[in-house]
């Protein structure tokens, strides 16, 4: 009976936690979304910050945040993949593997901040980049490679072998196998990696803070070399800057609204094509 | 044909060389990392712990010819006011910055382009036995007889690694004691830490064990998205929800503590520590479950003396990962803890971690310069940390896939 | 998309959280009516706007402190001239809970309060609870200036909390019954209660207000300056002196700050 009785008890109290769980959740979003989604309209998706940040739009925001985003993949995509190609394909299994794989979770687990140090000080200071889109997309690159790595990787070890066997009997070289077998085959699966990286860099802050980020822009940046705004440091700075926080409140309420809705889109959007397409391995 | 060859054969090469060279891109990347921080960092023991370009100046007759730098900022803020504190002579400090210098002296009396303020200053000085000066070198009292020149040590280790006071911007010295900073990373974490592993380890059981397949369905995508929440609008839900709760709750002066950081850590930590705990426990193989139940134990039973020991080093790796995520948390943390630098007497007060340090103070620390150079030192330690996370969570999950059976 | 720097009238404005609110409203009407230029603004602090101006990663770096003989020695060092231009006056306003019941401090009396010596409102005639000091962090004039003239050169007590910026600070005074900070006059607002202050050991205590601080009867007063390098002058010029136009004065008395005339 005391054996019952104990297993009531912790079941009871799993279950509340998994609720407690999905509470916290709700409340987190609910706040957001309750208090923003009276801020968002097409001007304010549209229009730049006016009346010293209490009135107006995100615009450049908005903008400032594609550009990083875009500017991080054009690094660490390519360069991500053939990473990835080698250590699968070419690499074998041996200590250099093993190694390049412990020094990629290390890159994995060096905290943002640590990448903003140091993208200020190679990137701004040391190659003269000054505060720009190009200093904070290679810092944000530089934070999401072993992302893209560790999705690629597995992408491609999901391609099963007998393709890879097939198209070299068929006479094709090791390259040609990986061009034209190997990686469509695991694109999908690596795009799905792609996605969930864009999730991430849209929403980093401390990479951005010394590398590119700027409080206000009254037109969109020119070239890569200008600074930009962006959605997590516009957050930020509304929520802390400003002569009249409390003005500025529901523009930060907004900010964090946008914010979580790119997010969250590209988040559950990985999440069910990586769903799919497992599916689909499965079946065949 | 056989030319078509041979450049393909060559531009085959080319790309695989191509290939292997980027498979050394995150080791590369460490690499840097490692340099750039360490040696940037490590620069600080080398330096005179003295703002550059100022130096400090005292009568001929005083003994001391060089200080410590928290002796400095003790004198200067009157917390030392004897000589004999520093070794010195039974004498009260007189305390004497540039701007002092009008006290004795009129603008004219200084002449034009302040060429006379060199000399007046040697007689400031050599007037009073029990003086210190702190003065730019370009008006330094020239080789004269009657003032001293006092050299300030260089940072030792010790003085950043246990001194208690972060004081980056102190003139004359400025200090940088990180034990402040250190402790207040590690009790945020511990409290984060504290709060998300039972909770963490309760929902994996859950995942793994007792929910079925709609709840799985629910719940993960649900932890999937509590992990793709941005630090910055943790921070934002923290310092606008949380921190007055916890005022109110606890009944405290000021909402934004080491507690509140934690709770808002471990919610950040949870994702991590859930994944990884449920992974190891469902990994847990179906004939050692079956075989304790079919010795007639419960299900909670099997769990908790069987399952959970089996899936231990997967539970700590679950535990470390989530250690590492907490500590090297920046907006979150610099939004809601006050950030204020003293060793934390109890988890209800606030603290200053070192992410939200460096994120606070790296704008205006003049590149090169000493709070540069110790903003790295700690980027170095935050660095060690994270590397020590890794490769232990790496080490702990290799015993496992060893201990299977 | 890949041109170098932009426009020609492309400029960067980095530094002061005080001096922020100013600048960021001019570069919005200044736009306006100068299409084709185009003025980036950051904050972070004076610290971080004349950090950025010895590196070279701003053109103007606006501060609320003067800058210091360090600094000024390093860009001569670099072969550049500094020019130094007052935009407008700051008061620095102390600033406790609504609910206080103290109204007015003297200077030594602050000082000993945000040095840690006072910890107690009934120390200084208010009731029996905790002090709770509020500071900007390093990076920040206000945090500098009041160290000059409040703590004559002291520091700080180890363990002030340290908010981003004036904003915050009013925010967490206004949420907490023992708190008192200090920030730039124009974060004043209802949701705090500005003391008057003494320079003189108590004989006369002044409120502070955009009156007080222009007859400089209020003792903690401050000019916001803009610093830039000689070479940048051109570049520079159409907005500093769109700022100290009657247009721009405008702004900052909008905002809250005094003209500088």
């Amino acid at each position: 009976m005391n054996q019952k009785i104990k297993q009531k008890i912790a079941f009871f109290l799993f279950r509340l936690f998994s609720f407690f769980i999905v509470g916290i959740l709700v409340s987190i979003l609910g706040f957001i979304v309750i208090n923003g989604i009276g801020v968002i309209n097409w001007d304010f998706l549209t229009k730049s910050p006016t009346e010293g940040m209490t009135a107006g739009g995100i615009f450049p925001a908005i903008v400032g945040t594609f550009y990083l985003v875009i500017g991080s993949l054009i690094f660490a995509v390519p360069l991500g993949i053939m990473s990835a190609i080698y250590t699968t394909e070419y690499a074998g299994n041996g200590y250099i593997v093993r190694f390049i794989r412990l020094m990629t979770n290390n890159l994995a687990s060096v905290p943002s901040i640590v990448f903003g140090l140091f993208g200020m000080a190679l990137f701004v200071n040391n190659l003269g980049f000054g505060d720009s889109i190009l200093a904070g997309s290679l810092t944000l690159g530089l934070l999401t490679l072993p992302l893209i790595i560790r999705t690629s990787e597995e992408a491609l070890k999901a391609v099963p072998d007998s393709y890879r066997s097939g198209s070299m009997a068929l006479g094709a070289s090791k390259l040609q196998t990986i061009r034209k077998v190997v990686l469509p085959s695991a694109l999908p699966n690596i795009l799905t990696g792609v996605i969930l990286s864009v999730g991430r860099v849209s929403g980093e802050t401390a990479p951005i803070l010394f590398t590119v980020a700027a409080y206000f822009l009254p037109n969109l940046p020119q070239s890569i070399f200008d600074q930009a705004m962006a959605l997590p440091y516009h957050l930020y700075v509304l929520a802390t800057s400003g002569t009249d926080l409390e003005a500025s409140r529901p523009m930060a309420y907004g900010t964090a609204l946008v914010l979580i809705i790119i997010v969250l889109v590209f988040n559950l959007a990985a999440t069910f094509m990586r769903q799919r397409l497992n599916k689909k391995f499965k079946q065949n | 044909m056989a030319q078509k060859n041979i450049l393909g054969k060559f531009a085959e090469k080319f790309a695989e060389s191509l290939l292997t060279v980027s498979g050394a891109l995150t080791t590369v990347a460490i690499l840097f990392i490692t340099i750039f921080l360490f040696k940037e960092g490590f620069g600080l023991f080398k330096t005179p712990a003295i703002e550059d370009g100022y130096g400090l100046y005292v009568n001929s007759e005083n003994p001391v010819s060089q200080l410590r730098p928290l002796d400095v900022k003790n004198m200067y803020d009157e917390e030392i006011t004897n000589w004999n504190a520093v070794d010195g002579m039974n004498q009260e400090i007189m305390v004497f910055r540039i701007d002092d210098v009008f006290d004795y002296y009129s603008d004219e009396d200084l002449g034009e382009n302040y060429s006379l303020l060199p000399e007046k200053l040697s007689h400031i000085i050599s007037d009073h036995k029990n003086i210190i000066a702190y003065v730019p070198k370009e008006f330094a009292p020239s080789a004269v007889q009657g003032v001293k020149e006092v050299k300030v040590l260089n940072n030792s280790l010790s003085d950043f690694f246990l001194g208690r006071e972060w004081l980056p911007t102190a003139t004359p010295s400025p200090l940088f004691g990180s034990l402040p900073l250190i402790l207040g990373t590690l009790l945020v974490s511990l409290i984060a830490i504290v709060l998300a592993l039972p909770l963490g380890l309760g929902v994996a059981v859950y995942l793994s064990e007792l929910a079925d397949e709609r709840m799985r369905k629910f719940l993960k995508p649900v932890i999937e998205l509590l992990a793709g929440i941005p630090s910055v609008v943790y921070g934002f839900f923290g310092l606008v929800v949380v921190a007055p709760l916890v005022q109110k709750a606890f009944n405290l002066p000021v909402g934004e503590t080491a507690f509140t950081g934690g709770l808002i850590l471990a919610i950040m930590a949870l994702p991590t520590i859930i994944s990884v705990a449920e992974d190891a426990i469902s990994n847990t193989p179906r004939a050692m479950r079956e075989a304790s139940l079919a010795l007639g134990a419960t299900q909670w039973q099997t769990i908790h003396k069987v399952v959970i020991p089996y899936a231990g080093s997967g539970i700590s790796a679950a535990a470390v990962l989530g250690i590492g995520r907490a500590v090297g948390e920046t907006m979150a943390v610099l939004m809601i803890t006050g950030n204020a630098a003293v060793i934390p007497s109890s988890i209800f007060e606030p603290v200053r971690t070192i992410p939200a340090t460096i994120a606070a103070e790296l704008g205006e620390a003049p590149s090169g310069g000493q709070h540069y150079q110790a903003l790295f030192l700690l980027g170095c330690i935050l660095f060690l940390i994270s590397m020590m996370i890794s490769v232990i969570s790496d080490m702990i999950s290799k015993k496992k896939t060893y201990k299977s059976v | 998309m890949l041109l170098y720097a932009g426009s020609l009238n492309a400029q960067r404005v980095k530094g002061s959280e005080t001096v922020l609110p100013i600048t960021q409203m001019a570069a919005e009407s200044f736009i306006k009516s100068h299409s084709g230029s185009d003025i980036t603004v950051t904050g972070g602090g004076s610290g971080v706007g004349i950090s950025s101006l010895l590196n070279g990663t701003t053109d103007i770096a606006q501060s609320s402190r003067r800058i210091k003989f360090e600094e000024r020695k390093k860009i001569k060092f670099a072969g550049n001239n500094l020019r130094e231009v007052e935009v407008a006056f700051d008061a620095l306003a102390i600033v406790v809970h609504p609910s206080n019941k103290v109204s007015q401090l003297t200077r030594e009396q602050l000082s000993g309060i945000f040095t840690g010596k006072i910890k107690n409102w009934k120390e200084v005639g208010g009731e029996d609870l905790k002090i709770i000091p509020y500071s900007r962090e390093t990076s920040s004039g206000t945090y500098e200036f009041f160290k000059e003239s409040i703590l004559k050169n002291k520091n700080f007590m180890s363990g002030i909390m340290s908010m981003p910026a004036n904003g915050a600070v009013i925010q967490s005074v206004s949420q907490t019954r023992g708190a008192i900070a200090y920030v730039g006059l124009a974060y004043l607002s209802n949701k705090v209660k500005a003391i008057s202050v003494s320079y003189d050991s108590g004989k006369t205590f002044v409120k502070p207000s955009v009156k007080t601080a222009k007859d400089k009867s209020y003792p903690i007063v401050r000019p916001l300056y803009y610093y830039y390098l000689s070479k940048d002058e051109a570049k520079v010029k159409d907005f500093i002196d769109y700022l100290l136009s009657p247009a721009g004065q405008e702004i900052v008395k909008k905002t809250g700050y005094v003209a500088v005339y």
